[in-house]
């Protein structure tokens, strides 16, 4: 694309770039494509932590978006809705892998979850000291349905009741999980603090 | 007689000097997080990539002459760097050779038209581009592999756990102990030599128009096998147990049938080549 | 209020804490401690969002399935008139044009094929046994040229690779397109049609590729 054309993109808001996709015009696909390619690509990132994997999920998105651009009518936010699709794509595809998106059950308890030892008196918060690469570390290595909820809720900041509607669960279930993909994490920070701490 | 010899001794340095200025090297050093993504777009020249130490992207470019700048380009993640060709560049002046060292979890993207290129121990994805280069990728595990080709021949070494897509129009290709969930390789006029056990459960695909196929499996290989070719001869040194008849639409032109517990799906498949099935 | 209670209502609180849970935790270093480190890995996780970008591939395979759908509606082949300089940028839509015209094309081959009845008075050949080429093999349509037009313009060594390869290819779907119209429910002539048109698809699209200069 040339720098003019690119600018041209740039001027387009988002509602006219709406209104003339649904005419058909390429330029206004690839504005809406611009706008939003990075949310979506990193939240499919973030999901399959294979760049391959993410990309193609993030195809699939936009083109489901594009395909149905002509049913938008605003009632939600445009960002909200290419989200949504996003979502659902992310969640077919650890689906027909077999991975476990949310578990059904609210209280099960498995041993990741077995209760811990709580830290001792003499280890410092965490606030202030995330170091945000290591958070992104940490994020990767949660269960993809702790991992789901999490990106939803802290990272892309969806409500409860959203994420419920775009996952398919209880919004109980939602707050459960996310309190569990904190709790993981802090773990998972804490340990990983500590061991740099013993290193000489 | 003394300021001749200076003369002289001068003038040997500026031309030396100047005879240095024609190539260049360039060398370029990124930091980069994990699973970072490198780019190198090259018309003319070879691209060699390897895995170096920490997370730091390490290249160093050999520019031929001064008709060719190394442009470059970075964020977060994703490093790319691009030869830009000047007024006046050709397949000479234009070459700019890589050697680029990167983190294994990487994700490389390589384009070059002329080539060599090379990779080699990365277990990041891998897509490689090249018109008539030459592609040489080995010890790659748990990536994907993704190989264009027009006529550069292709060769695939030592890979496992992994998903190889090789296509190419007339450029040879080459994959000697090549084990994954798929490997497909679609070819035109080129050859396609297989040389493994068509291991992990995995879906092969080898096909070709008009280019032959020889593939090389052990006697315990563990697979479903479909081989057709519509105008060419098909031969397979193995007994097939159950071997289906039905499917054979002339005399010596296809086979089907299984091998052990049929663990891997293969199909080699060709318009009007010869397809033999060989035993190691 | 104990610790333990207090753990089993923190799911449910979000940002506001009842009086109970206020006084438990001024009164709690360790439940204190806990908040603190979660609200600060919420708050960190904000700066995450939409930080990566997808690579150029991307676009360019929604834009193909975009126009090969219909979606996008715009003319194409006016662009062709414009002055040299804009040609390169213009003939990218040659790449996108070319795939749906394959694909529309192949599809509309493979639905004659299906829709033939198979009677009696039409006996079809056998399977496996390709009726002749009547066509010379080397045959190339507007698009192909266009784009041989292209490449010699933008790098004139490389002009016979492709017209060789274009030939290759061209014969190739000749071939698939007459195996798959003998026998339209061979999934292995099917197979052949489909590869075909993934390497002319290639070749166009190497030939346009904008990341070569």
């Amino acid at each position: 694309m040339t720098d003019a054309k690119k600018q041209q993109g740039a001027r387009l808001s988002e509602a006219e770039a709406i209104e003339r996709a649904k005419q058909g015009d390429a330029e206004a696909f690839e504005a809406l494509y611009n706008l939003h390619k990075r949310r979506v690509y990193s939240l499919c990132l973030r999901m399959t932590a294979n760049t391959a994997a993410a990309e193609d999920l993030t195809q699939e998105a936009f083109l489901q978006l594009f395909r149905k651009i002509g049913t938008f009518r605003g009632e939600s936010a445009f960002s909200t809705w290419l989200h949504r699709m996003a979502v659902n794509v992310v969640l077919m595809q650890l689906r027909k892998k077999g991975l476990p998106v949310v578990p059904l059950e609210e209280n099960i308890e498995t041993e990741e979850e077995a209760p811990r030892k709580e830290p001792g008196a003499d280890d410092p918060r965490l606030a202030g000291s995330i170091d945000r690469m290591q958070l992104q570390r940490s994020i990767a290595s949660l269960p993809p349905g702790y991992r789901m909820i999490f990106l939803l809720h802290d990272v892309e900041g969806y409500e409860h009741n959203e994420i419920a509607e775009m996952v398919g669960c209880s919004i109980g279930n939602s707050k459960s999980q996310l309190h569990k993909a904190r709790m993981k994490l802090r773990e998972i920070l804490k340990t990983s603090r500590a061991e740099k701490a013993t290193k000489p | 007689m003394q300021r001749a010899t200076s003369y002289a001794v001068v003038t040997v340095l500026v031309l030396t000097a100047l005879a240095a200025a024609e190539s260049t090297r360039q060398e370029m050093h990124f930091k980069v997080g994990r699973r970072a993504s490198v780019s190198i777009v090259n018309q003319y020249g070879g691209i060699s990539v390897k895995p170096g130490p920490g997370k730091v992207v390490a290249i160093t470019a050999v520019l031929y002459s001064s008709k060719v700048e190394v442009d470059q380009s970075k964020s977060r993640r994703r490093v790319t760097v691009f030869s830009h060709l000047l007024e006046g560049a050709d397949t000479e002046t234009g070459r700019v050779d890589y050697e680029v060292l990167v983190p294994a979890d990487a994700s490389v993207t390589l384009h070059s038209t002329t080539g060599p290129l090379r990779v080699e121990k990365l277990h990041g994805d891998i897509m490689v581009e090249g018109s008539t280069a030459s592609v040489d990728v080995r010890d790659v595990s748990a990536g994907h592999i993704h190989i264009k080709t027009l006529n550069g021949p292709v060769t695939v070494t030592n890979v496992s756990d992994g998903l190889v897509e090789i296509t190419s129009v007339g450029g040879d290709v080459a994959l000697n102990a090549v084990n994954g969930s798929l490997v497909h390789v679609n070819s035109s006029s080129g050859k396609i030599h297989y040389d493994g056990d068509f291991g992990d459960g995995g879906d092969y695909s080898l096909t070709t128009h008009s280019g032959d196929i020889e593939a090389i499996a052990p006697a315990y290989a563990s697979i479903e096998v479909v081989a057709r070719s519509v105008q060419g001869m098909v031969e397979k040194d193995f007994p097939l147990q159950p071997e289906h008849t039905s499917f054979v639409p002339r005399a010596g032109s296809a086979f089907a049938g299984t091998m052990g517990e049929a663990a891997s799906s293969v199909k080699l498949l060709s318009f009007s080549g010869k397809i033999h099935l060989k035993k190691r | 209020m104990t610790c333990e209670e207090f753990k089993r209502v923190l799911p449910e609180l979000g940002s506001g804490h009842g009086i109970e849970q206020e006084e438990h935790l001024r009164s709690c270093c360790a439940c204190s401690d806990l908040v603190a480190d979660l609200n600060a890995i919420s708050k960190e996780a904000r700066f995450l969002k939409g930080s990566e970008d997808p690579s150029p591939w991307v676009w360019n395979s929604i834009e193909v399935a975009l126009r090969q759908e219909g979606l996008i509606r715009q003319p194409q082949l006016q662009h062709l008139q414009t002055p040299a300089p804009m040609l390169g940028w213009r003939l990218r839509w040659l790449v996108p044009l070319a795939a749906t015209l394959l694909i529309v094309f192949g599809a509309l081959i493979y639905q004659r094929g299906t829709g033939q009845p198979q009677t009696a008075q039409q006996p079809s050949p056998p399977a496996g046994v390709v009726t002749a080429n009547l066509q010379p093999t080397d045959v190339m349509g507007g698009e192909d040229l266009q784009l041989l037009k292209t490449v010699s313009e933008r790098s004139p060594s490389m002009r016979a690779t492709y017209e060789a390869d274009l030939r290759s290819v061209n014969a190739y779907i000749r071939d698939a397109e007459q195996s798959a119209h003998s026998d339209p429910n061979d999934e292995v002539a099917q197979q052949y049609l489909r590869n075909a048109y993934e390497q002319k698809a290639m070749v166009y699209e190497m030939a346009l590729d904008r990341s070569l200069p």
